[in-house]
């Protein structure tokens, strides 16, 4: 089987590293920030959460490649109060805080289980990404959101998530460059069949491509391929 | 050479026309009556201290106690002292269908028709997009925006711009969802008037229902279509209003 496997080109090898590597990130500090709050028993005030998600965001966004929107940590039920959510999330260069008058309200958990990058990962207990769409509730701008469970140690319930959004500009920047390479008309696609980032000038982001006629198909990531279409 | 510059400028003049001083209190007043408006914060509730609030928007001390004056001079919040004391979200807080009527008296016809035009551009050119690239999660999304599950004033003013927000969102236009945004900020809180009469509830269920149709069947044009007259119902109803 080894023997067979041809050889992923160097573009591919590149894109995937791009998306393993935030995903990498999330998984590190999704298992850093349980850590830290197995340290606190029972309820944790959302300042104890504001003290230890943001400088972990600050660090994150200071890195250039890629380049972040936004990050942060939004509690599941339970850890700030019962039925309660907890947002500390910045974004931008100057760490604006989004959505903070959500944590005064009685139907935060409502708010954040409309979210698919919220609803999934806590409901699944596994990582997502969600996107690309337009994300009204922060940036206000077009994004891949991913998200990353984050448990207490010895835990197997899911205290909140960590999350970073990415503009899809940024990838494109980052990616269109090596898909050229593969070809004229190859797709970074979600698992549902959106598209990313494209070479062909006759797809756009957030357009749907039937994944089944592909072509060659290579696995990104957890929830995304490079594949060769062109039609919906 | 001058003839050339006033010529080219016409954009440029926008560029050195005076910033608007809305103050950093006016902005957190804002924010809080859109928290309500939007459901997130609710009538009788208790609303974080100065200090909390400050922390919390990111502004100083001083400028959360303006903006809680503010909302307290215009009988948006209460105030008790006391042990139990703290600031609360007023019971009858909004919609005030009073204040519509008079931002609806202070506009022309022609502001009126005018927001009516940009609105429909906006959101017919977002349900145009969206009948290409709904999904079948989306679709359903859509559809819990034709009737709110409440029958007060507040909840279906919130699925009439919830309903096209969502068509923005489909569509997946940053500038446009942003343009969308800002003209729903605009027309402030006149879409409340339309749906204190119950013919028009009734009949927006209808063509709300059409847009998300035709959409469903990625009918471009009959999903343009349906969305220029639901928008054009609105401000019909707003203009025919006016002229009483």
């Amino acid at each position: 089987m080894a023997a067979e496997q041809i050889e992923v080109p160097a573009p591919v090898r590149q894109v995937q590293s791009l998306i393993a590597g935030i995903e990498g990130t999330l998984e590190k500090w999704a298992q850093d920030l349980g850590r830290d709050l197995s340290g606190m028993r029972g309820i944790v005030p959302g300042a104890a959460i504001d003290g230890l998600v943001q400088p972990a965001v600050k660090g994150l966004l200071a890195k250039d490649s890629p380049e972040l929107a936004g990050a942060g940590f939004i509690a599941n039920s339970g850890l700030v109060g019962p039925d309660r959510s907890y947002i500390a999330w910045w974004q931008g260069p100057q760490l604006e805080r989004v959505d903070a008058l959500a944590n005064f309200s009685p139907s935060s958990m409502e708010r954040y289980l409309k979210a698919e990058w919220f609803r999934i990962p806590v409901e699944s207990g596994i990582p997502h990404a969600t996107g690309p769409y337009i994300d009204f509730l922060c940036t206000d701008d077009y994004v891949v959101t991913f998200t990353h469970p984050v448990r207490r140690e010895g835990s197997v319930e899911v205290a909140g998530i960590v999350g970073t959004d990415v503009a899809v500009r940024t990838l494109e920047q980052n990616l269109i460059r090596g898909l050229r390479q593969l070809g004229p008309a190859v797709s970074l696609v979600s698992a549902e069949g959106r598209v990313v980032v494209s070479s062909a000038l006759s797809l756009e982001p957030g357009d749907l491509i039937a994944l089944d006629d592909a072509g060659l198909s290579y696995p990104v990531g957890r929830r995304f391929s490079i594949v060769s279409a062109t039609e919906d | 050479m001058t003839q050339q510059a006033s010529s080219a400028s016409r954009g440029l003049a926008a560029v050195f026309a005076p910033l608007r001083s809305s103050g950093l209190a006016e902005q957190v007043v804002e924010r809080i009556e859109q928290a309500v408006e939007t459901g997130l914060l609710v009538s009788g509730q208790r609303l974080p201290s100065e200090v909390e609030l400050a922390a919390a928007l990111g502004v100083s001390p001083v400028t959360a106690r303006e903006a809680l004056s503010s909302l307290r001079a215009r009988g948006l919040i209460t105030t008790t002292r006391g042990r139990n004391g703290g600031s609360f979200v007023a019971e009858d807080f909004l919609p005030s269908i009073k204040g519509a009527h008079e931002q609806l008296r202070t506009l022309t016809r022609l502001q009126i028709n005018d927001l009516g035009l940009h609105y429909s551009i906006v959101t017919v050119a977002c349900a145009g997009i969206a009948a290409r690239r709904a999904d079948a999660t989306e679709l359903a999304i859509l559809r819990t925006y034709l009737r709110p599950a409440q029958d007060t004033l507040l909840s279906w003013r919130l699925v009439d711009s919830e309903f096209l927000l969502e068509l923005a969102a489909i569509a997946r236009s940053a500038r446009l969802g942003r343009e969308l945004v800002r003209l729903q900020a605009d027309l402030g809180t006149l879409t409340l008037l339309p749906y204190t009469d119950e013919a028009f509830r009734e009949a927006s269920v209808g063509m709300r229902t059409a847009v998300a149709d035709a959409i469903e069947a990625r009918d471009t044009a009959l999903a343009e279509t349906t969305t220029k007259e639901l928008v054009h119902a609105l401000i019909h109803w707003l203009l025919d209003e006016h002229s009483r």
